[in-house]
């Protein structure tokens, strides 16, 4: 048993009658802080009773405070007047020294002579034997909760202080007195006082071994505690990551590439008609500045408008194509690299993948962004089939754990086309991933009519919302809540 | 697409419940958006106009079920029902017009919508809203000839539907078909042309706009005419294959329609066929699987080809409403799509290369790894903003350096952000209930231009709210990260206005200024409608690491 509670229990078997938590005090030399915090545990152990009532307290305002350490002002004046002689009352111009004219002039203390003020005899008895109320002031400053003692005693003196804001009474459910069961006294003869327990371990209690042969006061471990934070990655950032990891482990070389570009790369260059539907303004980010790059390659330039030309039965031109557009789709990376020279030199099959930003002129919504994360894989080869396309894509998404399926659809770059869908356990439908296929000789016969190429553009914030449940929608990703990210579950992608 | 699925069992002759239907179509391609109890909605992808109507739609299911045997698409009359003149007028705004008449027994109530329907999606789809293509359908009875296509003066007429005379002018300003159209006929000018077909009695059509009342088709109407006018000679022809082999699979009889050029005489519908020879082995090799040479000839036909065994080619001959079938390419995607993608078995490929990331990767995985050890969580944001987040808020002149979007539908997405603060700022703005301290970070692209050139390149932002957040402690996280990185830096005076002045450095590599850090500015802060102090840096990773 902790000292204080043993101390508290044989005073009161000691006594044997209830006893008031002033007269505790008073004899015990425990503060008041651990005298409650005993009576609390020796009670919850039901070793005394405690019984309560409407207890009235004591708060000492600031300027209580002050004049408690001192004295009334009233009775500072009066020491001034004794020990100088009579002042000019002109000169008594502070709010301090309004306030003791104010109470000397009151109680008498004081008379007025030609501008001047004179201590009275009322006054010169004052300053020699002290007043009732300042008296009461300094006791009540040591002993607030002795409020009802001095109530009944002093009472005018404590209405007076009261009145004058040094004293605010105010009253709460107290203890009244505690008195001891039993079960207590049994306890009061047979328990021993624990030894000083530990509760800060420091730098110098360990230095100085002074934590041997001692306790540690235990914690209470069922209490809730500060919350702690994770800095943590964004979810979509781990599905990218995750992403090029499973690119990498299969052999893949990463690429990347413009986001700012002539529409040729994005369009044209994947054989889309100039008057197609998705080029429109409606739906592709067309910029004021810079409103057109130039596509610096004749030769490729020749090849494309006739490609387009012999397709498309409508003109095409160079102006449309160099209009400056923000990307609608990673495949414009994936082909430019196919344009470029270098992409022969290496020996075939080549594996290339990129994960990037798209973007589209859209309404935002919960369920639509105007840019967003697609990945895309080109494999470049001389014998490739669709069977070989379905087989890199599994490769890709089969560690992912996610169920893949292929439909036939319609991409105007590739043929033949594949519509990717991943199943959305949620709500137990098949949702488009993305686009795939073998690309169109038109534009593939442009490098060497030797080569055939696959390539796929798949979502990736689509797998995410298939994979971690804890994501509600897409747009969840893009809020970046802070709130949101600290709690949210970490998922192994 | 929505099709009433009583209507287009009626036309396949057999019926199929929800989920074959269903089944079925996906694997011919096409999503089903929706279905109930009597209709079902389809996606019909934009290379496919000929299954833009219920009857292109019930024949290719007849086919992709084996239950159609008819491969041929043909005219049998070569006696003209019309011959029409082309004028020279017309060659400026619109040159190109086919033109057929289709006999039957009276054309039904049903019949009469659904062709009505599917020439507006034609004209609507694949005609880009009837600037390339657009038809129109007539009463043949009521056409007296001859019958001429031209761009004429403002002649007046009864358009469709209307009970009074109104000139072309005025369709344009008070139809609303006129006022959808007036662009199709406007040139690059801005000048206005009246395209329209004109017949003994006055004009028939008002091109692309509207029918004339008079000529109206209605149901019972034994012959129809039809017209397919574009700026696109091979388009307006295959436009008119397509349209009369859904009059052929409806029982009507075709008659040709002469058109008189000035140099020339053409006769329409041609109902052209490309034929496609392939070698067997090369379709398997392109779709990686062993099908064999018989397959491949019921597979074609399953997907309407009329096909034949040459040696060891196979010869396809394309349905003339196709109008994707380019070469042989898009006769193998079909042969596949015939095969059914299910059945085919993935099969790896044999490859030794080894992988790689870029470089870009791998410094920003580093740096990336580095904030989160500092305790920063990772933000990311759209690359789009406004000028308001980006230059306003911040206490920012907008400097010209930046790439700016044309038109959005987004307002106030109308640029690339060249930095990435304002939008952490943003985001912890909507965060403020979360305790304190809150670091984030975000580690992405922003975008800017220089000597007219696009610079893409990477930046790292970190933003500290908190009570305490002051200079010292910022300054000593960029120290931090870049003596980490054991980059060679020099710090020095700033004054940009997002901050608050004397409190604020820039970051110089040699003498390059790389990015800054600091308090921010509280009107800043205000600006966000943020309470709480604010630190925050900015490092341009491209330019620092640049070798």
């Amino acid at each position: 048993m902790h000292k204080y509670e043993l101390v508290l229990l044989r005073l009161l078997a000691k006594k044997g009658v209830p006893l008031r938590p002033a007269e505790i005090l008073e004899v015990s030399g425990i503060n008041r802080d651990s005298l409650f915090w005993a009576v609390e545990n020796l009670r919850s152990k039901g070793y005394i009773d405690v019984h309560r009532s409407i207890e009235k307290y004591a708060t000492i305002t600031e300027e209580g405070k002050k004049y408690a350490e001192s004295k009334l002002p009233e009775l500072q004046l009066l020491d001034k007047l004794a020990a100088n002689g009579p002042i000019e009352i002109s000169s008594m111009r502070s709010s301090e020294d309004q306030i003791s004219l104010k109470w000397a002039k009151e109680k008498g203390f004081i008379a007025f002579q030609n501008g001047k003020m004179v201590l009275t005899d009322k006054g010169a008895n004052a300053q020699k034997s002290g007043i009732e109320e300042d008296i009461v002031l300094k006791e009540l400053y040591k002993n607030p909760e002795k409020i009802s003692d001095f109530e009944a005693k002093y009472a005018s003196s404590v209405s007076q202080l009261e009145k004058r804001k040094l004293i605010i009474i105010g009253s709460k459910n107290g203890i009244s007195s505690v008195e001891i069961t039993p079960k207590g006294l049994r306890a009061a003869e047979e328990e021993q006082e624990d030894e000083e327990a530990i509760n800060t371990i420091d730098r110098r209690i360990i230095a100085s071994r002074a934590w041997e042969g001692k306790k540690f006061k235990p914690y209470d471990i069922s209490l809730d505690v500060e919350k702690q934070y994770i800095a943590k990655q964004n979810p979509l950032r781990e599905a990218i990551n995750r992403i090029k990891e499973i690119y990498l482990s299969s052999g893949y070389m990463e690429a990347t590439g413009p986001i700012v570009l002539p529409a040729f790369w994005t369009f044209d260059s994947l054989f889309v008609p100039q008057d197609h539907p998705a080029r429109d303004m409606q739906d592709t980010f067309y910029l004021s500045n810079p409103s057109s790059i130039s596509v610096d390659n004749p030769r490729l330039l020749k090849k494309v408008k006739k490609a387009q030309e012999e397709a498309w039965h409508i003109g095409w031109s160079k102006e449309i194509a160099e209009q400056a557009v923000l990307r609608t789709q990673t495949t414009s990376v994936s082909i430019a690299k196919l344009y470029s020279a270098e992409v022969l030199k290496y020996n075939m099959p080549i594996k290339m993948f990129s994960v990037g930003r798209v973007f589209r002129n859209e309404n935002i919504d919960p369920e639509h962004l105007a840019d967003f994360y697609q990945t895309d894989g080109i494999v470049i080869g001389r014998k490739l089939t669709l069977a070989n396309l379905f087989d890199s894509i599994l490769r890709i998404y089969k560690p992912l754990g996610v169920k893949i399926r292929f439909k036939p659809s319609y991409f105007p770059f590739v043929e033949p086309g594949v519509e990717v869908q991943v199943y959305y356990e949620p709500k137990k439908k098949w949702l488009e991933l993305g686009g795939a296929g073998i690309i169109r000789k038109e534009i593939t016969d442009i490098v060497s009519s030797e080569i055939k190429v696959l390539a796929w553009g798949l979502g990736v914030e689509r797998i995410l919302l298939a994979k971690d449940p804890g994501i509600k929608g897409i747009y969840e990703l893009y809020n970046n809540g802070i709130g949101w990210l600290r709690n949210k579950k970490a998922v192994i992608l | 697409m929505t099709f009433e699925k009583a209507y287009l069992f009626s036309l396949t002759k057999f019926k199929l419940s929800d989920a074959r239907l269903i089944d079925q179509i996906t694997k011919m391609g096409f999503d089903v958006e929706d279905n109930n109890a009597s209709e079902i909605s389809v996606d019909i992808t934009p290379n496919r106009p000929d299954l833009l109507d219920i009857y292109g739609f019930a024949r290719a299911l007849r086919y992709f079920m084996h239950r159609s045997k008819r491969f041929d698409y043909k005219v049998e009359s070569k006696v003209p029902a019309l011959s029409l003149s082309v004028g020279q007028n017309v060659k400026a705004i619109r040159p190109f017009i086919s033109s057929f008449v289709a006999e039957g027994k009276g054309i039904s109530e049903n019949e009469l919508k659904y062709l009505v329907n599917f020439s507006e999606k034609l004209g609507s789809i694949y005609g880009r809203n009837r600037k390339r293509l657009a038809m129109g359908l007539h009463d043949f009875s009521k056409i007296k000839p001859p019958v001429s296509y031209d761009a004429f003066s403002d002649l007046t007429f009864i358009p469709l539907n209307e009970s009074r005379e109104m000139r072309f002018s005025d369709v344009l300003k008070e139809n609303e078909k006129g006022i959808s159209y007036s662009h199709t006929i406007r040139n690059s000018e801005g000048k206005t042309f009246y395209p329209a077909l004109v017949d003994a009695e006055g004009v028939m059509s008002f091109i692309p706009i509207i029918n004339s009342n008079r000529t109206k088709l209605s149901t019972g109407a034994k012959s129809i005419f039809v017209d397919i006018t574009g700026t696109s000679q091979y388009i307006i022809e295959k436009a008119a294959d397509l349209f009369a082999s859904v009059f052929i699979d409806l029982g009507y009889v075709i008659s040709p329609v002469e058109v008189k050029y000035k140099s020339k005489t053409v006769m329409y519908p041609q109902m052209s066929s490309t034929t496609i020879t392939i070698p067997a082995s090369r379709i398997e090799e392109n779709i990686g699987v062993r099908i064999g040479p018989n397959n491949i000839v019921s597979l074609a036909n399953k997907m309407g080809y009329k096909a034949a065994i040459v040696g060891s080619n196979i010869r396809f001959v394309t349905p003339p409403y196709r109008l994707d079938i380019f070469n042989e390419q898009d006769v193998i995607e079909d042969i596949a799509i015939g095969y059914g993608y299910d059945y085919i078995q993935p099969e790896p490929i044999p490859s030794v290369q080894q992988g790689s990331l870029e470089d870009v990767t791998r410094l920003t995985g580093m740096l990336s790894k580095l904030m989160l050890g500092l305790g920063f969580s990772e933000m990311m944001n759209s690359y789009l903003t406004s000028e308001e987040t980006n230059f306003d808020k911040m206490l920012l002149k907008h400097d010209s350096d930046y790439v700016k979007i044309k038109f959005s539908k987004e307002k106030q997405l109308n640029m690339l952000r060249n930095w990435i603060l304002p939008q952490l700022i943003y985001n912890a703005s909507l965060s403020q209930h979360e305790k304190l301290p809150q670091k984030t970070f975000e580690l992405d692209m922003v975008f800017s231009l220089a000597g007219g050139k696009t610079l893409e390149e990477y930046h790292l932002a970190g933003l500290i709210v908190d009570a305490k957040a002051n200079f010292n402690e910022i300054k000593g996280i960029v120290e931090a990260l870049l003596s980490t990185v054991g980059l060679q830096y020099s710090i020095k005076e700033d004054k940009m206005g997002s901050f608050i002045a004397g409190r604020q450095a820039g970051i110089y590599v040699g003498n390059k200024k790389v990015g800054f850090f600091g308090e921010i500015h509280p009107q800043v802060l205000s600006n966000f409608g943020l309470e709480e102090p604010a630190t925050a840096f900015e490092i341009n990773i491209s330019q620092a690491f640049q070798q």
